[in-house]
């Protein structure tokens, strides 16, 4: 059917953007269009790859394929076991100042771009976005030390992370444990930590903040960044915190906090809205959950459960999640195996609303939908052009996509490869006709390199514009 | 008539290179081009509403200050204003120096003080005291902000994507659901797709290709409602913006700040009548835990001469009458200082509102230092009251149907 414009101006008028929309699109739907048919083998191993990771480069879905789905889930979660020594050659060569935000930024979108264990980086970005600190209050060497706190113990249990965190000099500069004595402490830090991080609102009372703060005070940290603890300024005395009285320190808070069995149900639902789907059913939760309880809070064996859930792999998991920035921009070169140095990256990843090392505040980033807006759709457009057609710091080479080497002689072979690559095979027809239409409409035959140079670049920025790429 | 592959075709007509538009604004953007003058907005009046949200927390007590309470003195012996700094408003109140911006704007009796600002049971966290702020519901009910009703749909029946601008790289909550009705804008010169370099010539043809890819995608794809409001209120926004910020040249001249240029902004879109309603800027900083007094100085002086050079920008083009602006803060400060010569998160504060329709002075009585909650201060007027008057006065909207139930409004507004 189509409508007429008559039709589509009173939709407008009557009913609203989405109604006109939806009356303008009765042609047929697209394939995986709200879907419930299972995933294809390919869509499943693409889909852990993105969660697990930023995406799949040229082959690693079918090397993934080739281990089953446990084996491929073992693969990604020991990660210990996959030497990485040629993204940290690669990191060496190119000689960054780390004490710059904008290197420390490249530095990581880089690592997430090249890494062979993508879901350390993608661990790491998950507690970036939990146990937040940011450059507006600690300088770029106290990040790159938490952050590197953090990728070496993405795995490790909750509690021993808690407990590193509290110690961290980025941490403590951000959330203001540095400097708060006995006498006035500062509540900064046991609100969120309570608030934000462990238990949410609702979970604990102002009483319990007020005397949790009590038991961080004492601790300082010098302009080098080391932490000291002094215990004239330490408050030592008797603290009652959810119910519990002793003389606390900052770790017997963690404890207590932990021994809620809140705690567990809440580090479940953030793992599940990271890694699974914005509205994880309360089974899941449930589950993941009893794993964190029955390990001693282990984020190895509960990053495991989370990928084994027949819910994982479900239809309503499949591209349920927005990208972030960094997965996008970090995810693209990555998919399309392109070689570059990242000299302005960091740039175009905050246009796109996100700087690495300074979330917007303590909450993190709100993520989801919120990803998604005027500005932030340019800036990714614009980051698919630059990729797409920047030729000199972004290196794109399509023979590597294709077995031969060669790129194909017509444009559906360069399209469907792309596709692959790019969506998982799942480009609807009404789209791939565009794309051929447009690789197709040149008037003059032009030569294959020719072709790519002008017609194929585009549609590889086309397809990086597509909604569905914009998609885990 | 036109079938839809037609109306695409002619679509393109007119339109400059560069932009990809999509089909169903092309009308209503060729009839504002073609007018080129101003445009009154068809259903909301020839008014602006312009949000100033201070994140973090403004300490209200060195915002306003009561520079006759001993009291203030005794809670603050670091962070505490002497009485000969502050500008006077009245005789027991004056302005953090910092805000001396303001001083013309409360001479010509263009700025209201509306003090002890709160609600009952306060947060004392920033996310859900925002988030009660921004949807006008302390019980935490509501989902949608208080000025997503005033806002609601991504373009006006005349073609104005530019109805409800917000600067930043994120929707504010207050704007929000559904989702991305107001444009967000980060700067205007990311606002605008880039072509291929190296084939320019390629341009329309890489957008025509655009826009029907995005026409394929529709519900029940995963956030298909999301990607067309984005798509569109871009495409639309971005020739509307270009046009607009191309031929303004502001009267006054603004801090080179987030806060400066986005009330730059407004002023363009203001002057240049593309429909603007609401306007929403964040200048953030405002949690001062430790060290305050020289980060609030800055903070507060950013503030003052940003809004003072919108105010001599807007006067001297004769718009100050049709804007309005209003800054709130999601709490304020302890009133004792911390031992970090900052102050920790507190309760009730001062909001301003300013414009040329505004009555001067203070309203509202000052918080009791002598009647503390936990060392918090208790509210006087609540926040829902200041929202209604805006709503009810300027915006032409139903307070009650916003807020879910009445509130007395203030005379604020003349």
């Amino acid at each position: 059917m189509v409508p007429t414009r008559r039709d589509f101006l009173n939709g407008l008028a009557l009913a609203g953007l989405g109604a006109a929309l939806a009356l303008a699109g009765a042609a047929e739907p697209a394939a995986r269009r709200g879907a419930s048919r299972p995933l294809s083998d390919r869509e499943e191993f693409g889909h852990l790859l993105r969660r697990a990771g930023f995406g799949a480069g040229p082959g690693e879905v079918e090397a993934h394929q080739a281990l089953g789905w446990e084996g491929a889930v073992d693969r990604l979660v020991n990660y210990e076991k996959v030497p990485n020594d040629s993204l940290e050659a690669r990191l060496a060569e190119l000689r960054l100042d780390l004490t710059k935000p904008q290197d420390l930024q490249r530095w990581w979108l880089l690592r997430m771009a090249y890494t062979a264990r993508p879901l350390e980086e993608k661990l790491t970005l998950f507690w970036h976005g939990l146990l937040t600190s940011g450059l507006s209050k600690a300088p770029p060497p106290l990040m790159l030390a938490q952050n590197q706190f953090l990728r070496e113990h993405a795995l490790a249990d909750f509690g021993t992370i808690l407990k590193g965190i509290a110690r961290d000099p980025a941490m403590m500069r951000w959330l203001d444990i540095a400097g708060s004595v006995r006498g006035r402490p500062n509540e900064n830090y046991a609100r969120e930590l309570m608030e934000l991080f462990t238990l949410g609102i609702g979970n604990y009372t102002e009483q319990d903040v007020r005397e949790a703060a009590r038991a961080f005070t004492g601790y300082t940290v010098d302009r080098e960044g080391r932490v000291s603890f002094v215990r004239s300024r330490h408050d030592d005395g008797l603290k009652t915190v959810l119910g519990r009285t002793g003389r606390w320190g900052p770790d017997d808070i963690v404890d207590i906090i932990l021994d809620q069995p809140v705690a567990a149900a809440f580090l479940a639902g953030k793992l599940l809205k990271f890694f699974v789907r914005p509205d994880p059913s309360p089974e899941a939760t449930v589950e993941v959950a009893r794993t964190l309880r029955e390990t001693g809070y282990s984020i190895k064996a509960a990053i495991r459960k989370v990928f084994t859930l027949a819910e994982f792999r479900s239809p309503a998991a499949y591209r349920s999640l927005v990208k972030s920035p960094a997965e996008y921009a970090a995810g693209t070169l990555r998919q399309l195996g392109v070689e570059t140095d990242g000299a302005g990256l960091p740039g175009l990843v905050n246009q796109m609303g996100q700087t690495l090392f300074n979330p917007p505040n303590v909450a993190g980033w709100p993520g989801g939908p919120a990803w998604l807006n005027t500005a932030t759709w340019l800036a990714r457009l614009n980051f698919a052009n630059r990729v797409a057609t920047d030729r000199r710091g972004v290196r794109v080479d399509p023979g590597r996509w294709f077995p031969s080497g060669r790129l194909p002689a017509d444009p559906a072979g360069f399209v469907d490869r792309l596709g692959e690559l790019l969506l998982d095979g799942n480009v609807g027809p009404e789209q791939r006709a565009v794309l051929l239409d447009f690789g197709s409409e040149s008037g003059v035959a032009l030569d294959p390199a020719r072709w790519f140079d002008s017609r194929g670049r585009a549609i590889i920025y086309l397809m990086l514009a597509l909604p569905e790429y914009h998609l885990a | 008539m036109l079938d839809r592959r037609e109306f695409l075709k002619s679509a393109l007509v007119g339109i400059p290179a560069g932009i990809y538009m999509p089909n169903i604004f092309v009308r209503a953007l060729g009839t504002a081009m073609a007018d080129g003058s101003r445009l009154a907005l068809a259903d909301g009046g020839d008014r602006t509403l312009i949000v100033v949200q201070l994140a973090g927390g403004n300490d209200g007590l060195n915002t306003v200050v009561p520079y006759q309470d001993g009291r203030y003195y005794s809670a603050r012996p670091t962070l505490a204003l002497r009485p000969e700094t502050v500008i006077p408003l009245t005789a027991e109140l004056g302005l953090h120096p910092a805000l001396s911006g303001l001083s013309r704007v409360w001479a010509e009796g263009r700025l209201a003080v509306v003090e002890g600002v709160g609600y009952d049971h306060p947060s004392l966290s920033h996310f859900e005291a925002m988030d009660i702020w921004q949807t006008a519901d302390p019980q935490r009910g509501r989902q949608s902000g208080w000025l997503s009703k005033v806002v609601a749909g991504a373009v006006d029946s005349q073609g104005h994507p530019l109805g409800a601008v917000a600067l930043g790289a994120r929707l504010p909550p207050a704007l929000c659901c559904p989702p991305n009705a107001a444009a967000v804008i980060e700067g205007p010169e990311a606002f605008r797709l880039a072509p291929d370099p190296k084939y320019p010539a390629l341009t329309a043809a890489r957008e025509v290709a655009l826009r029907r890819l995005y026409d394929a995608y529709r519900p029940p794809a995963p956030y298909a409602a999301l990607f067309e409001s984005a798509s569109v209120g871009a495409a639309v926004g971005m020739a509307q913006l270009q046009q607009a910020l191309e031929s303004y040249r502001p009267a006054a001249e603004y801090p080179q700040t987030a806060l400066g240029t986005g009330l730059k902004l407004f002023a363009a879109l203001v002057d240049r009548g593309l429909g603007l309603r609401v306007g929403y800027v964040i200048q953030g900083g405002y949690d001062t835990h430790a060290e305050q007094a020289r980060t609030h100085e800055a903070l507060l002086r950013g503030l003052g001469d940003a809004l003072a050079a919108f105010y001599a920008d807007l006067a001297a083009r004769g718009h100050l009458d049709r804007v309005l602006v209003l800054t709130w803060s999601e709490f304020g400060r302890r009133v004792a200082e911390n031992g970090s010569r900052g102050t920790d998160h507190g309760t009730a504060a001062p909001m301003f509102v300013l414009g040329g329709r505004v009555r001067g002075g203070v309203y509202g009585s000052p918080p009791d230092l002598g009647r503390l909650d936990n060392g918090n201060l208790r509210f006087e007027t609540d926040f829902r009251a200041v929202y209604a008057t805006v709503l009810q006065a300027w915006l032409g909207a139903d307070p009650a149907e916003v807020l879910g139930r009445s509130f007395p409004t203030l005379p604020l507004l003349a």
